[in-house]
């Protein structure tokens, strides 16, 4: 098994969903904020 | 390879987007321009009525005492609040609204930009965050001027101001004289004051609230934001020139010992040695490979043994259709790299083996070369100078160019502090009781080399690096196939610094000086690297363009001529220096994007497979390159 690879899969299922936050998370904020001014633009 | 994860770029974009955004709205705030007066609607007003419009405000200082002269005299105005000040003294903004009075925009950073409507977006944000309102009172209407930028005397001022004996008058709230004026023009008899308009502002949505906060805090934090900034790019410029200075003062400084160890060289070293070339699908390249390491100039045997591991373009065919003495050539299934180098290491009957890549060119000295160092017993692996064997065209020069100034001078830095972390599979050597110390060639990094030179320092050997051992290897001729190449070596590399990171507390120079080097050089470097880009990016677009040039340009210069010494110190031509400043714009951003994607997938625990580079088999710059490879 080499170095660093996830043997249960948790470690995967947990940065996944931690991506998904984070990624989520910054669109709608980007969105809003953007879309806001550039609306307004 | 299983699909790498990528949905974290998508992340990191568009981080690095809001805080290039925080830092340039924070500077765009911080500007105040000119004003500039925009002749509105008018407004009818009935002969002896007078609308007191402030501007310039809210002040921290004059705003509070206008509004105090305003109490006394029990009369209500409106004020053309500019956003920016509004951020800046939103506890003002609020008293100008709880004492009765109107607000009304005259513009983000100063009156007059409501004509842009960006400007007066921001503008509302920033009034939705202080008051939670949306004013309709957008820009001043035409208004009668009271000179109190312009005059001093009180006479001349009330004057003015009564000009017309009706109408807007135009005062501002940023100075003393503005409540003064007012404390006059109360006295003058026959004159009622209203608000520029009776319409009430109304209630900010939730969009402008949240876009408020969010600009509100770009506005107040950007500093701080900068100031991050300039430590990561403090630290990042700190650790570019200490590995610049490293390089060259021991760079130098291991060739002066060399040059004084050729005065009374020692015995010419010549043991018989077995070389095991590793070959996957390398039928383009696996007869120039073999040919060019039969026709060595050894002065003792030289055994190769070739190890197909299950290619399925007809590399085994190629390499026993040479036909050449002292070859042979093993076939096994696909089982890896590691495999098939423990594989050929079985088979090999000499002590001391060089490992060698299936795609590169030996020189006819290199193996004689590589052994010298084995003359020492302590040494257990000496590491070649691998060179680029396909130079022409940008990616090529740029990989020469970094294969010169990066991993040589670094192999040679890391010679003298006695921590080589990395013997390259193009062009190595190991002593067999070494290999056997440690186990022989594991599987647990994809950076099997790497690995394998850590284990071995760890065990108590010498690495040592011997640049005249020349081998031409051929570099990756797509942008995609080194991105493949450089994920892996790097992600490989994580992989051996994580599986030895013991080394840190152990006694010996690998934890000492080999795995901190690759922490900050390998490591940190890269990952503040594209913090140094958008702060680039920052100051040409933003900032002060003919300082960031400057900085920008001395750093570059610095970096040319290091690599400049290091083409020198390697004897290859300086030619391609050209080159080098247009890495900073794709291969520089390439490598730390690789660095980051190996963290990233290091952190998924995700199983990366090994990652072949597409062949062409046409290494026009090593000698004999040129010859037909069939």
């Amino acid at each position: 098994m080499q170095v660093f690879v996830d043997r249960t899969g948790a470690r995967r299922v947990a940065a996944r969903l931690v991506s998904w936050t984070v990624a989520c998370g910054l669109l709608v904020f980007v969105a809003a904020v953007g879309g806001t001014l550039l609306g307004a633009w | 390879m299983k699909r790498t994860p990528r949905l974290h770029w998508i992340s990191i974009l568009l981080g690095l987007l809001v805080l290039m955004c925080v830092v340039s709205f924070h500077a765009y705030a911080a500007v105040r321009p000119e004003p500039v007066r925009h002749t509105g609607h008018r407004v009818e007003l009935p002969e002896g009525t007078l609308a007191l419009a402030f501007h310039g405000g809210p002040d921290p200082k004059w705003t509070p005492r206008t509004l105090e002269r305003l109490h006394t005299a029990g009369i209500r105005a409106t004020f053309y609040v500019t956003g920016a000040q509004v951020t800046r003294h939103p506890d003002v903004a609020r008293r100008i609204v709880a004492e009765g009075h109107r607000i009304g925009l005259d513009g983000f950073r100063a009156e007059g930009d409501f004509a842009d409507p960006l400007n007066v977006a921001l503008a509302q944000a920033a009034l939705a965050d202080a008051l939670g309102v949306h004013t309709r009172l957008v820009g001043a209407p035409q208004e009668v001027d009271s000179g109190d930028r312009e005059h001093q005397d009180m006479g001349t001022l009330v004057r003015m101001s009564l000009t017309e004996k009706r109408g807007v008058v135009r005062l501002h709230d940023d100075g003393s004289i503005g409540g003064d004026i007012v404390r006059e023009l109360v006295k003058v008899p026959g004159y009622r004051f209203v608000l520029v308009s009776d319409e009430e502002p109304v209630a900010a949505s939730d969009r402008e609230r949240f876009t408020g906060a969010v600009t509100t805090w770009s506005q107040r934090n950007g500093g701080l934001v900068l100031a991050l900034f300039g430590t990561a790019i403090g630290v990042a410029a700190l650790l570019g020139l200490l590995r610049t200075f490293m390089q060259l003062g021991l760079a130098h400084t291991d060739r002066r010992l060399r040059r004084e160890s050729e005065e009374e060289p020692p015995p010419w070293f010549a043991p018989p040695v077995s070389v095991v070339v590793p070959a996957y699908n390398e039928a383009l390249n696996i007869a120039a490979t073999v040919r060019s390491i039969a026709a060595n100039n050894h002065l003792a045997d030289v055994e190769v043994v070739v190890v197909d591991d299950g290619s399925t373009d007809g590399t085994a065919d190629v390499a026993e259709e040479l036909d050449l003495p002292g070859v042979t050539v093993i076939r096994q299934t696909n089982q890896g790299k590691p495999a098939a180098l423990n594989a050929g290491v079985r088979e090999a009957r000499h002590d001391l083996l060089v490992l060698v890549d299936g795609d590169t060119i030996f020189e006819p000295d290199t193996v004689g070369q590589l052994v010298q160092p084995f003359a020492d017993d302590d040494v257990g692996a000496v590491s070649g100078n691998a060179k680029v064997g396909n130079r022409q065209g940008l990616l090529g020069r740029w990989q020469h160019l970094e294969y010169c100034a990066g991993s040589n001078l670094d192999r040679q830095i890391l010679h003298a502090l006695r921590c080589i972390p990395t013997v390259p599979g193009a062009v190595g050597a190991f002593r067999r009781e070494a290999l056997d110390d440690v186990g022989g060639v594991s599987d647990d990094t994809l950076a099997e080399d790497t690995d394998l030179t850590m284990a071995v320092t760890r065990a108590g050997w010498r690495v040592a690096y011997r640049p005249e051992a020349k081998a031409w290897t051929e570099a990756p001729v797509t942008v995609h196939g080194l991105f493949r190449q450089r994920y892996r070596w790097s992600y490989g590399t994580f992989q051996a610094m994580w599986k030895h990171r013991r080394a840190l507390v152990e006694k010996g120079p690998m934890g000492r000086f080999g795995i901190l080097y690759l922490l900050a050089f390998h490591l940190l470097l890269p990952l503040l690297a594209p913090v140094m880009d958008l702060f680039v990016l920052y100051g040409f677009l933003v900032a002060d363009a003919p300082l960031a040039l400057v900085v920008w340009t001395v750093f570059l210069l610095i970096q040319t001529a290091s690599a400049g010494y290091a083409l020198r110190l390697d004897g290859e031509s300086l030619r391609p220096l050209w080159a080098y400043p247009l890495q900073q714009v794709v291969y520089r951003q390439l490598m730390y994007v690789v660095v980051i994607q190996s963290l990233i997938t290091a952190l998924h625990g995700t199983q990366l497979r090994w990652m072949s580079v597409r062949r062409t088999g046409r290494l026009l710059d090593a000698p004999g390159g040129t010859v037909p490879v069939t």
